[in-house]
């Protein structure tokens, strides 16, 4: 960072420590005394490659390369007006490409590459999707809403550690006290010896921390609803994509017993099976039951597995 | 010996066992039977690593099926060559009782620089440059190169392995570091490449833990490893600190500046590559477009990069559009780089999560988490197609994009730390960005997950509950194993006070306490004149060191201490350590003796034993808490509070007594070694410290040995070590700490060793 000089004045950091350096959106530099001095009208052009400047677009420079600065401002720019996220795309593929288009942008308008055409392309991208950008204006993409709740959790531990720590100190302060006051009166009145006394104050100081051990609580985190969703998660509200695919058919179960066919249900009292069983009685008919059922049933247990595989 | 380990048959290559190894192989076995992990401590010295071998052999002959291969993952080049050893005197026995020939294949794995016997490429000194220059010979694109231009230099050993050597699978046997060398110098494959294509079909692969653990390289070494493997994690107290820093990133000025570099040849390589080869830009697009995954990803030599570990339904999604083309993702690079430079440019430090990171670099640069994430596998992607061959250089840039996409990946576990100067020079800047792990159970989660068993074993292991919980795994075993001795040959103790009656003690409060220094320095000078041979001191800091040998040089006492022994310091320096320690041993062997000062965590204290008369008394002067004022640290201590309920003092505590563990029991080494082990801090005293050691070392603290002053300490050390120097036969042992077979058979020695291992 020594070496880094202003390209006007060959003002140093190493020479004038509390240099600052700015930068403009053509990517060059230049320090900010040379800015107060050469743009005092508010604008003019850039001394090394004659863009147009504003004054008030100069801001101080973050990297050690001033691209990188420009670099980051138009991407900025183009994020705000390229902002749909994945769930806006039906597949991931279509996503990846929609990211390879902004790449394109970006590097196009850093690099000086076809900046006409290029602003036109954003201009009637901006065109085409004025909703959708203006609907997602306010969403985090789902990475982003991932790092957030990250982040809270986070927050949430250290907070409740400390609060903990906290109310755990003032706890046994109060306790340690209690016991001490406690320990003095049993010494006044008490008429047993004082080595008692004190053995039992031990005791009883172990059983407090013990119990203090215990007592922690925990303290509920607030911010998720009751089914365990984040509170303020956004929801997609994309079209779910048609998915084509064979439907499914059904075909009737078929199951080799390795025995005599079983006849049917409804030909149980015709060839007379019905005949052995109990018959049902009203109340148990109530349910759905028929003897037919368990008949049903006892034959095919009896005729499974009779011949010979 | 051949032993019946719970209806098992197994081999043990020696004629004597001791009982805690006996006891240990059953804990093995049942540990194998259950299919699950294990945590196993015993002392060093005790033979861990014979009783781990013949047992999951013994093992793997009985039940082929149910354990195909054997990990074993140690920490150093020299301790993957013992382990070796040890195998093949394992084998060379079983050869010798079965007579049936051997169909084991075993070979020991470490990096390119032991492997390699390229003629100028095993001449180069640093791992990385052989590396780089490796992958520049044997990149797929510089053979395809080849091809049509012989001219390109290619590596004719890789060449030949490519043609042959997969096809004819290596012999059995067992293959160490050298043996793989040989091998590869009489066929003319590479050893490396062999190696590396070995271990698929291997019954026992010896390696380094970054092999298993370092995800980077994980991913291309052992990822074809099957489920029914049994991985043995040896000297493993260590084992979470090598997870985290596996999982870390520290991020320098001079990185950026480099990797602003690689991105500068990227760009400019990828508009040279534009104008004459635009179809190659094209085709990768094309690729990433569809969302393929590379065909040609199975090449073993282009997997040089690989990513950090992202969850498997990442790596199926296609490249986010945004990075899709070269030019756009050189270009998301370098607002990435900027960012971090304007992040590195501060005056006082931050602290953050990962998520606050990320939505600071969305408002400040609009860099999605998405393509963050996607950064690491993208950039290989481009290095492969750009067919840059010299890819050592990209290593800042690689960096970097591990960084991103570990930083996108996990929101928890992680904090990054921003320091504008080191604590210990406020006034020179020097920022880093620390993006540190503090979960070690991240990096080796999927070790645990992936494998039937995992054995974590080593000398010290106390308390051996703290590991599962950091570690975050359930084993189904926690045993400790107490050494068996005929002679009581180990001797703490706890020095207290000076003979003035002045506490000694590291502290923070009386460091610097004129009379604290002079009582250790007393404690040494006294020790010195006692001790035969070499004594092993160690402080707990390399400053606390300097200070104190400053100060004892002025109040005379080391001049006292040299006219009884030489003095040897270790210093930061690796070449002067290793210097100092080649002396240190020579002055031993001369009889005279000699003072090895050196620091808990330094080289000294993890990798070196002091056997016999090298070490005959150990000195830890104070308590080796690690450096509490780390804002890392202090990250990490938080995480292990919130996550794993641990408290910061049992983990610091706990953390320095591992270390002082491991410091003291650098001098036993064996059952016929001995030495004194003096802790010289009236803080080791205390029940919380004490009751952390390592099980066989707190059995013999004996109440009698706390809180010692320094002529009591003398007293002692004086008759400890007058009795250990009677002489010392096999015969004395056997039957109590050395077994026969019938010995071990008998019904009561049995009932002996059933104590000797303690659940946890």
């Amino acid at each position: 960072m020594d070496d880094q000089g202003c390209p006007r004045c060959k003002t140093t950091k190493y020479r004038n420590p509390s240099l600052k350096l700015m930068v403009n959106v053509c990517g060059h530099t230049l320090c900010e005394s040379c800015v107060e001095m050469l743009f005092v009208r508010g604008s003019g052009n850039c001394v090394q490659c004659n863009t147009p400047l504003r004054k008030s677009n100069f801001r101080v420079q973050l990297f050690e390369d001033p691209a990188i600065d420009k670099e980051v401002e138009i991407r900025k720019k183009v994020l705000k007006i390229y902002n749909k996220r994945e769930f806006d795309f039906s597949s991931l593929k279509e996503y990846n490409d929609y990211l390879e288009q902004v790449e394109d942008i970006v590097f196009n308008l850093t690099n000086n590459i076809d900046v006409e055409r290029t602003k036109q392309i954003m201009e009637q991208y901006q065109r085409d999707n004025k909703d959708i950008i203006q609907k997602n204006k306010a969403k985090l993409t789902r990475e982003q809403e991932e790092l957030e709740e990250l982040l809270l959790q986070e927050q949430q531990v250290s907070e409740q550690r400390r609060l903990e720590t906290l109310q755990e100190e003032q706890r046994q302060l109060q306790a340690k006290r209690k016991n001490k006051q406690a320990l003095l009166d049993e010494l006044e009145i008490s008429k047993l010896p004082a080595a008692v006394l004190l053995a039992q104050h031990k005791d009883r100081a172990v059983q407090l921390e013990t119990q203090i051990e215990k007592q922690k609580q925990n303290v509920k985190p607030a911010n998720i609803f009751s089914t365990g969703i984040m509170m303020g998660q956004t929801v997609s509200f994309a079209s779910v994509s048609r998915v084509e695919e064979v439907l499914y058919v059904y075909q009737p179960l078929c199951i080799d017993t390795y025995g005599p066919p079983v006849p049917e249900l409804d030909q149980l009292g015709r060839l007379g099976y019905l005949n052995h069983v109990r018959t049902a009685s009203p109340q148990d008919q109530a349910g759905g039951y028929s003897s037919g059922l368990a008949c049903h049933r006892a034959i095919q247990d009896a005729f499974s597995g009779l011949f010979p595989s | 010996m051949k032993l019946n380990i719970d209806g098992l048959l197994v081999y043990f290559p020696y004629d004597y066992i001791y009982p805690e190894q006996y006891s240990y192989m059953l804990e093995l076995k049942r540990t194998l039977d259950a299919k699950g992990h294990g945590v196993l401590e015993m002392p060093s010295g005790t033979g861990k690593t014979i009783s781990l071998l013949s047992l999951i052999v013994a093992y793997q002959k009985a039940y082929p099926l149910e354990v195909t291969k054997l990990v074993y993952c140690s920490r150093t080049v020299p301790e993957i060559e013992k382990v070796v050893e040890e195998l093949r005197k394992l084998m060379d026995y079983y050869t010798k009782q079965t007579k049936a020939k051997n169909d084991f294949l075993a070979l020991a794995l470490s990096s390119r620089k032991n492997l390699c016997i390229h003629p100028e490429v095993s001449s180069l000194r640093f791992g990385k440059e052989v590396d780089g220059k490796c992958h520049s010979l044997t990149a797929s694109y510089i053979r395809a190169q080849h091809h049509s231009n012989p001219s390109q230099p290619v590596c004719q050993f890789f060449e030949e392995f490519d043609a042959v050597g997969r096809q004819v699978p290596i012999a059995p046997g067992i293959y160490n570091l050298d043996d793989l060398k040989d091998f590869g110098r009489r066929k003319g494959w590479c050893p490396y490449f062999l190696a590396r294509y070995a271990i698929l079909h291997a019954n026992i692969v010896v390696y380094s833990y970054h092999y298993l653990l370092d995800p980077k390289i994980a991913d291309l070494v052992s990822k074809e490893l099957a489920k029914k493997s049994v991985v043995v994690f040896d000297e493993a107290h260590n084992i979470d600190n090598v997870c985290i820093d596996s999982m870390s990133v520290n991020i320098t000025r001079r990185t950026l500046d480099r990797c602003q570099t690689n991105v500068e040849t990227l760009q400019n390589t990828i508009s040279r590559i534009k104008e004459t080869d635009a179809a190659k830009l094209r085709e990768e697009y094309r690729r990433l477009v569809e969302g393929l995954k590379e065909a040609n990803v199975a090449r073993e030599t282009d997997m040089y990069l690989s990513n950090p570990v992202l969850p498997d339904e990442i790596l199926q999604e296609a490249v986010p559009g945004s990075i899709r083309t070269a030019e756009h993702f050189v270009g998301f690079m370098k607002r990435f780089l900027e960012y971090l430079k304007a992040r590195l440019r501060i005056h006082h430090v931050v602290q953050e999560s990962a998520p606050q990171f990320l939505k600071d670099i969305y408002e400040k640069v609009c860099i999605d988490r998405k393509p963050l994430r996607f950064c690491a596998e993208r950039l290989r992607s481009l290095l492969r197609t750009l067919e840059i061959a010299d890819i050592a250089d990209f290593s800042a840039v690689t960096l970097i994009s591990h960084f991103a996409t570990l930083v996108s990946t996990y929101s928890k576990g992680f904090t990054i730390i921003i320091e504008p100067f080191e604590d210990r020079t406020p006034t020179i800047a020097n920022p880093v960005l620390h993006f540190s792990c503090m979960d070690p159970s991240i990096a080796i989660k999927p070790v645990f997950g992936r494998f039937q068993s995992v054995i974590i074993t080593s000398g010290t292991l106390s308390p051996l509950d703290i590991y599962p919980r950091i570690l975050d795994f359930r084993p189904v075993t926690m045993a400790s194993f107490t050494m068996t001795l005929a002679r009581t040959c180990l001797c703490p103790l706890i020095v207290g006070r000076g003979n003035d009656q002045v506490a000694m003690t590291s502290k923070f409060e009386t460091r610097e306490d004129f009379a604290v220094i002079r009582n250790y320095g007393n404690l040494l000078l006294e020790m010195s004149a006692i001790v035969p041979d070499g004594i092993v001191a160690f402080f707990t800091s390399y400053i606390y060191m300097e200070n104190i040998v400053a100060s004892w040089y002025e109040q005379g006492i080391l001049e006292n201490i040299q006219r009884n022994k030489l003095i040897f310091i270790e210093t930061q320096d690796a070449a002067e350590t290793s210097m100092a320690l080649e002396k240190y041993q020579e002055a031993c062997e001369n009889g005279r003796g000699a003072i090895l000062l050196s620091v808990a965590r330094g080289k000294v204290s993890e990798g070196i034993d002091f056997v016999h008369h090298y070490g005959r008394a150990v000195i830890m002067f104070g308590v080796p808490y690690v450096y509490t004022q780390s804002r890392i640290l202090k990250a990490r201590l938080e995480y292990l509070r919130d996550q794993f309920q641990i408290r910061e003092n049992d983990f610091l505590t706990f953390d320095a007594m591992r270390h002082a563990a491991q410091c003291v029991g650098r001098a036993i080494r064996g059952k016929t070694d001995y030495g004194l082990m003096i802790f010289a801090d009236k803080r080791y005293a205390r029940a919380d410290k004490r009751g952390k050691l390592p099980r066989w070392i707190q059995e013999h603290l004996t109440d009698g040995s706390l809180n010692l002053t320094i002529d009591e300490t003398v007293q002692l050390g004086k008759h400890f070590l007058r009795q250990m120097a009677q002489p010392f036969r096999r015969e004395d042992q056997l039957g109590l700490s050395l077994l026969t077979l019938e010995q071990l058979q008998s019904e009561d020695m049995l009932k002996k060793i059933a104590q000797i291992a303690q659940q946890a």
